[in-house]
Parts: structure tokens; sequence; C-alpha cells
């Protein structure tokens, strides 16, 4: 004997409504398109797309865990069929064709601006970079762009918009995306440099040759940002010149070690300078160039003259 | 239905979401996959009033379109099908057999889900296989494959959900 249940009649309106609202939600999504192909993305991509990142991390790590079972599985799955492995392979092929070709149009286009533009030929950059989605959380401002190892980028390379203002470096690198670290990074540091404004073109990032004189002492130090949030300079000497207004560069100097950066990527300007008496170094904070929130293409450089001495 | 009951069902729900949108994609194989909100979704909605079973199927379809990457509103219609499901099905449940007719329901849902995804794909012009082949290898699969899910957990789901069943089953 079955039993009628209390608010039947509610439920089922309420079913046809959230029905209703559900082909809604479909055709809204399908209406926004794909945030990929340059448009911009739709509340509902939005979602996702934040629900992934915040994701991430933990999917990371179910991806270590289970790997194994995902390996056996896909082995398995291979034994018995393989018409989806060739239709994969089948687009592969047609996305490996798609991709060179878009290669091939973009260093062309490369090479006209470098001849309209004079691109600066020191540097040897890497295709132009989609910044996906932002990635962190409040202690970390970091970026993922869409150009991994098959594209040569690696760990550890600098990223830029433009020719040459310094977006940051490339951290973790997979097949087909890349993690960017910020220069407003707390884990970001790079050797600068502090050049008066009549030195320094930040449009071209050309430095006058004067700022290479050792015998002019313009300020350097280690560009990072304090537990405060506030991009910085550090170790600059007191003694050296560092004035409101001046650009910071890179430096390009790291010891006896490979640089991380070439010299003259142009990073932003000092908002302030301060010391005290007791103080050894000059407390200077510095405006960045770009924000996180500017940034929709960059490029990787991945190889410049000097770059391993 | 006691207050609790619901907010423990909604949070039963919420896991398996998150569940299925960390985890799952790591354990599908070809076509076929756990789907563990719907699964839940069908156990838990039963013992619930009809409206609030298919609140709770929305909030959970929804979580798993938000969640996931799929297409958004199918995972919302599939969740408050597989709800409305559980909840007349509870009404003609027979004692001691609720776990495996709402297992069967489980599998139903699940059907029905691949079959909306299937016709959301193809509405929105993404590439989608044959029919006849995604029905033996997809659909059916998924079927099987989840409601032994189902009748597995499917015990331990009610008793989370309602510890204390107020009802007399006939």
């Amino acid at each position: 004997m079955g039993q009628k249940k209390p608010g039947a009649v509610s439920g089922l309106a309420t079913l046809l409504i959230l029905c209703v609202a559900s082909l809604a939600l479909f055709t809204v999504f399908v209406k926004e398109g794909d945030c990929e192909q340059g448009g911009e993305c739709g509340p509902l991509h939005t979602v996702q797309l934040g629900a992934a990142e915040v994701l991430q991390p933990v999917r990371s790590v179910f991806a270590v865990i289970l790997s194994p079972v995902t390996n056996t599985g896909e082995r398995l799955m291979s034994a018995f069929d393989d018409s989806r492995e060739q239709e994969l392979e089948r687009e592969l092929r047609r996305t490996e064709e798609l991709a060179a070709q878009a290669s091939r149009l973009e260093r062309e286009n490369a090479e006209l601006r470098e001849l309209l533009e004079g691109q600066r030929s020191a540097y040897q950059y890497g295709p132009l970079a989609q910044v996906v989605a932002p990635v962190g959380d409040q202690f970390t401002q970091r970026i993922i762009i869409n150009l991994g190892t098959q594209e040569g980028v690696e760990s550890n390379m600098p990223v830029v918009i433009g020719q040459s203002t310094l977006v940051g470096r490339t951290t973790e690198v997979s097949r087909h995306t890349a993690q960017v670290m910020l220069i407003t990074d707390q884990m970001f540091a790079a050797g600068v440099r502090i050049i008066p404004p009549a030195r320094f073109d930040p449009s071209s990032g050309e430095i006058s040759p004067a700022v290479t004189d050792e015998s002019t002492s313009y300020g350097q130090g280690l560009l990072g940002t304090d537990l405060e949030g506030y991009l910085g300079v550090d170790l600059v000497s007191t003694s050296a010149r560092a004035e409101e207004g001046d650009f910071i560069v890179t430096s390009g100097r790291a010891g006896d070690k490979e640089l991380l950066f070439p010299p003259g990527l142009y990073v932003g300007k000092v908002e302030s300078v301060s010391s005290q008496d007791i103080d050894q170094f000059k407390k200077i904070v510095v405006e960045p160039a770009v924000g996180p929130q500017d940034l929709e293409q960059v490029r990787v450089i991945t190889d410049w003259a000097g770059r391993n001495g | 239905m006691e207050q609790s009951t619901v907010v423990r069902a909604a949070v039963v729900v919420a896991v398996a979401a998150l569940l299925d949108a960390v985890v799952v994609p790591y354990l599908t194989f070809g076509y076929f996959s756990p789907r563990l909100t719907l699964v839940a979704v069908v156990f838990v909605a039963a013992p619930l009033r009809d409206l609030q079973a298919v609140l709770l199927g929305f909030f959970g379809g929804v979580l798993l379109d938000a969640l996931g990457g799929d297409l958004f509103g199918v995972g919302a219609l599939g969740g408050l099908i597989a709800a409305a499901l559980a909840s007349r099905v509870s009404a003609v449940r027979r004692r001691g057999a609720e776990r495996i007719l709402l297992a069967q329901v489980a599998g139903v849902s699940v059907a029905i889900y691949d079959l909306l995804g299937y016709a959301a794909r193809w509405l929105s012009g993404l590439s989608v296989p044959q029919l006849g082949e995604y029905t033996l290898w997809g659909i059916l699969p998924d079927v099987l494959i989840n409601a032994l899910i189902a009748l597995l957990i499917g015990g331990w789901l009610l008793r989370v959900v309602d510890p204390k069943p107020q009802h007399s089953w006939e």
C-alpha cells in the first residue's frame, strides 16, 4: 500500500519551475560561448573557471594518488577498444597542424612587428600567451598562461607584457600551460637597478649607456614584496642614488649563478624613498608598471644574449 | 520532516558533488564513470517531502554543474529528475526493499542524465558519438556501475540522512 506524501502539488509545481530554470541555465551557458575563443567569460563560465582554479590543488593531489588506478583503467580500455584512441590521435594531428600554422603566422607577425617597432633582438620571445586564469590564494599572486613545454617554455623564464615590461616568471610548467609568479608575489625576487627617467625609455626598454658606467652609483637592490603587500627594493645602500619617479629595471646580476632575468626589463617606478640615520639601506616602495588585473596577453622570454654567461 | 534531516541531506549532496568534481575525473574510463551526486541525491531525497526533494536535487545538480566543467544545466536537470523519481518511488516502496528499489532509481536517473548530456552536447553543436554506440558502451555500463555503487552505499546514505525513520513501510 502506498502513501501520498504531503506537499506533492507544490513539489510538482516546483519541479516544473526548476526544469525551466535548468533549461534556462543551459541556454545561457551555450549562448555565453567559449571564453577561450577571445570573448569575455560569461557568469556561468566564470563560476566554472573559478571553481576549477579553487579545486586545482586538490585535484592535483588526487591525480597523484589515483594515477595507478587511472593508468590501469586506461590500459584496460585501450586493450578493449582503440577506436577512441585513434580518434584522439586524429584530433591531435589536426590540432598540431593548426598550432603549427598559428605558430608560423604568429612568427611572421612578430617579425613584421620587429621590423615596424624595432623589437629588441637580444631577447628571444615565445609565442603570444593568453592569460587563462588567476590562481593562488591570499598569499600568492599567480596566473596561468596557455603556453607550456610544447612551446619551449620552461620554469624560471621571465614573462613580459609588450616588449620588455616584466610581469613575473614561470614556475610550474606543464605541456600546454604554465604558472606565472607575478612580481607582486611574496616569493618573487629579482636583482634590480634604479635608473633616473632621463636615462631610460620604458616604451622601448632602451637604457642609456651612461647607466652601465660603473663610476656612477645608481641604486641597486633586490626587488620583492613584503608581508604587508608592498612591492619594494631592499638592500639599496643609503649612499646610492634613488629618487621618487625613478625607473626600476632588472640588473641581470646574480653573482656567479645563471642569470634569472636579462638586464633592462622594466618593472615599475619608485613611489617613495625613505631612510633614517640608523638604517643601513634605503626603504624604497615601487609602483609596478602593470597590475595583475591588466594582464590579458603576455610573452615569455625564452632566451637572451648572455643568458649562460 | 526534521530540519536536521534536510541539512544532513544537503551536506551529503554537497560532499558528493565535490567528490564528483575532484575524484571522479580520475575514475572515468571511456564513456562511463561514477555519478556520485546522482546516487546521493536519490538516496537522500527519498525520505524528504516532494518540495524538499526537488529543491535538493536542483541544488545538487547546480553544484555539480558549477564544480564540474560540463554543460551547465544538464546536472541541474538530471539532479532534479533523480530527486523527483526518488521522491515518487519512496511513496510506494516496500519494507526492506527500499535500498534495492532506490538503487534501480539511481540506475534510471543515471541513464536519463547520460541521455540529457548527450542531447545537450548535440544541441550545443559539440561532437557526439553514435547513439547506439554510446548506449552500449556508455549508458549501459554507467547504469550498471552506478546501480551497484548505489546498492553498496545506499544503506549507509539512508542511515546518515535519516537515522530514525519515522515511516512505517508497507
